[in-house]
């Protein structure tokens, strides 16, 4: 009996084996080949785009061409490294100061609401609000913000740092249009690190917090031992999100300035190389050097915030 | 005995004066507490209101030293303005149908991919996860690029609806979604799985029958989210779109509206408050979800 049942069972289990499998990858298939063609082709076909010149229409390999012109380097020694890659490349990285402020503000915003009291929830909801805006309008709202008789510069003029009588906008200013940019980033994005931030302090242990309380500790004792190392993880988390969208910004600065004034990123260079130039291989290359940059900020990033506990 | 009892006294009385005293301390605390949530509120609110202002306002500058949110005249006038400038009713109607195929798309991808990698047991399933997982972090800025030479060359960009479908395609498969999803399914007792599939019910029906009814709240969190990150994208669109006015977005048009009307300011804020508007209301509603989701997606 056995010998007989058991080979059947076998094979029985092999095609529930292989139907398994076949299952699995079924419900995975629409995923997987819209990231295989959205997601993964461009990472390779952008890395071999960036050997080539390329349009629209054709494509030719050139080997390094590209970075040559780029940096600068042989046949474009005479010319020098592309003045604006750079300068949009100094740009990106002083965009990198939105960091530390960005992650200290949203901290101290999540350790204000993090309480029970009567409206909290709209206090939060309101912080909250700009990160659901589309930036096609808060990109409006901040030119309006920023406007040479705007809000921003009636309060600059109470402070007696800005001339009522002729107030110009803060964003053709070539030394302060960079940072206007990136007070907007700040605003728009504080209220999103700050859920993040209020996820991380509600999973820290109370009890831990009162115990030291107990045994004398002073708040900023509390702080510095139990609170701030409970959120390593969120800052880990969150210092990473930002400074890689820092070193990437674009967006914000295309809606606010279009990259005059002084606040041309290294982004808008190969968002212009493509789609106003239309020289996909040179855009690509340029992308290729940024995606370099931000991999080694991002692992700066993760040894800085992991570092003490390793 | 007198003594005691006015000793008594006394420290009951130092014991209510005390309790006063920290009551006192603590209204104090909750003043100040308040007084500096509502001055960060501003902050965060007044670019809105002075929006909301503009576009109610009809005389008068834009701008005035010190600044005015009340409008002096205020009518509707904008709001008709910025009808006639620009096709926005058009434009409401594309982004409504980007977001409805978007995120009902995106919805149908993450609860799908999600339910193998959350409760079947199969050959390369850890691989899968962790190469859906890269994608998080490899850097992609060649990205649109690449999607843009792609889109050409499958002849998307010749007909409307096929740049349509290039508008959406790219957003379809999100990793986020996939997350959430997969978390959730996580807590779906595998008994009340193993019961259906006893009585021979197939993937696809435990999937649907099951898994989706007992995930709905996830499942709505990451469709609000969705729907709020398709309604305001306008950079793809206005690339695969190429300004034609009647096929834009509203997020696309906004810009549209801001750059090429610069100069007239209250039509442009009447089209931001009908952008928002939206948003705010699915926003308010569903917060709760909404939040749920955003955390979720961190620690997932």
């Amino acid at each position: 009996m056995t010998s007989i049942s058991a080979p059947e069972t076998r094979v029985g289990s092999r095609t529930r084996f292989w139907r398994n499998i076949l299952t699995a990858y079924g419900f995975l298939l629409p995923t997987l080949s819209f990231k295989l063609l959205f997601t993964f082709w461009p990472i390779a076909f952008g890395i071999f785009l960036a050997f080539t010149q390329s349009n629209i229409i054709e494509t030719k390999v050139i080997g390094t061409q590209n970075f040559r012109e780029l940096f600068g380097t042989q046949e474009f020694s005479a010319r020098g490294p592309s003045p604006y890659f750079f300068e949009g490349m100094l740009n990106s990285l002083k965009y990198l100061l939105c960091v530390p402020v960005i992650q200290f503000l949203s901290i101290g915003l999540a350790m204000l609401v993090n309480r029970q009291i009567p409206a909290i929830g709209l206090f939060r909801t309101a912080y909250y609000v700009p990160v659901v805006t589309s930036l096609a309008v808060v990109g409006f709202m901040w030119k309006g913000m920023y406007d040479q008789h705007g809000p921003l510069n009636y309060v600059l003029t109470v402070f007696g740092l800005m001339d009522a009588k002729n107030p110009s906008s803060l964003l053709n200013n070539s030394s302060y249009a960079l940072y206007a940019v990136m007070l907007m980033t700040v605003w728009k994005g504080l209220g999103y690190y700050m859920v993040l931030y209020l996820a991380g302090l509600q999973s820290i242990d109370r009890t831990l917090e009162e115990a030291s309380v107990m045994d004398g500790a002073n708040r900023w004792q509390v702080f510095w031992n139990i609170t701030l190392p409970g959120l390593r993880p969120t800052l880990l988390v969150c210092g990473l999100l930002s400074t890689i969208s820092a070193i990437k910004v674009f967006e914000e600065i295309y809606v606010l300035t279009g990259g005059s004034s002084g606040t041309y990123t290294v982004m808008y260079f190969v968002y212009a190389k493509a789609f106003q130039d239309f020289r996909f291989g040179f855009a690509a290359a340029a992308g290729l050097v940024v995606a370099f940059v931000s991999l080694i900020f991002g692992l700066i990033n993760f040894r800085l915030t992991r570092g003490n506990q390793a | 005995m007198i003594e005691t009892r006015d000793s008594n006294a006394a420290a009951l009385e130092t014991i209510r004066l005390m309790k006063q005293k920290r009551e006192r301390n603590k209204l104090i605390t909750n003043i100040f507490i308040y007084a500096l949530l509502i001055a960060i509120a501003l902050v965060f609110i007044y670019p809105f209101l002075w929006t909301v202002s503009t576009s109610f306002e009809t005389t008068g500058g834009i701008f005035e030293f010190p600044p005015n949110l009340i409008p002096k005249s205020p009518s509707f006038r904008n709001y008709v303005d910025v009808f006639a400038l620009v096709p926005v009713a058009r434009q409401i109607l594309n982004s409504a149908l980007i977001c409805f195929i978007g995120v009902s798309g995106s919805v149908l991808l993450a609860t799908l991919g999600a339910y193998p990698l959350a409760k079947m047991n199969f050959p390369g399933r850890d691989l899968v996860f962790y190469i859906i997982l890269a994608t998080l972090v490899l850097p992609n800025e060649a990205g649109m690029i690449v999607n843009y030479v792609t889109s050409a060359k499958l002849g998307w960009l010749k007909s409307d609806v096929g740049k349509y479908v290039a508008v959406i395609a790219p957003a379809l498969a999100n990793v986020a979604g996939l997350f959430l999803m997969r978390q959730a399914y996580l807590s779906v007792p595998l008994e009340l799985l193993e019961a259906a599939r006893m009585d021979g019910a197939s993937e696809l029906t435990i999937w649907r029958k099951v898994m989706l009814p007992l995930t709905l709240p996830t499942l709505s969190a990451f469709a609000i989210l969705q729907f709020v990150a398709f309604w305001n994208t306008f950079l793809w669109p206005s690339i695969v779109l190429q300004g034609d006015r009647n096929l834009l977005p509203l997020s696309a048009g906004m810009l549209d509206l801001s750059s090429q009307f610069s100069t007239n300011t209250r039509a442009t804020s009447a089209g931001a408050v009908i952008m928002i508007l939206p948003i705010l209301i699915v926003f308010l509603f569903f917060q709760r979800y909404f939040m749920r989701g955003l955390e979720g997606a961190v620690k997932g």
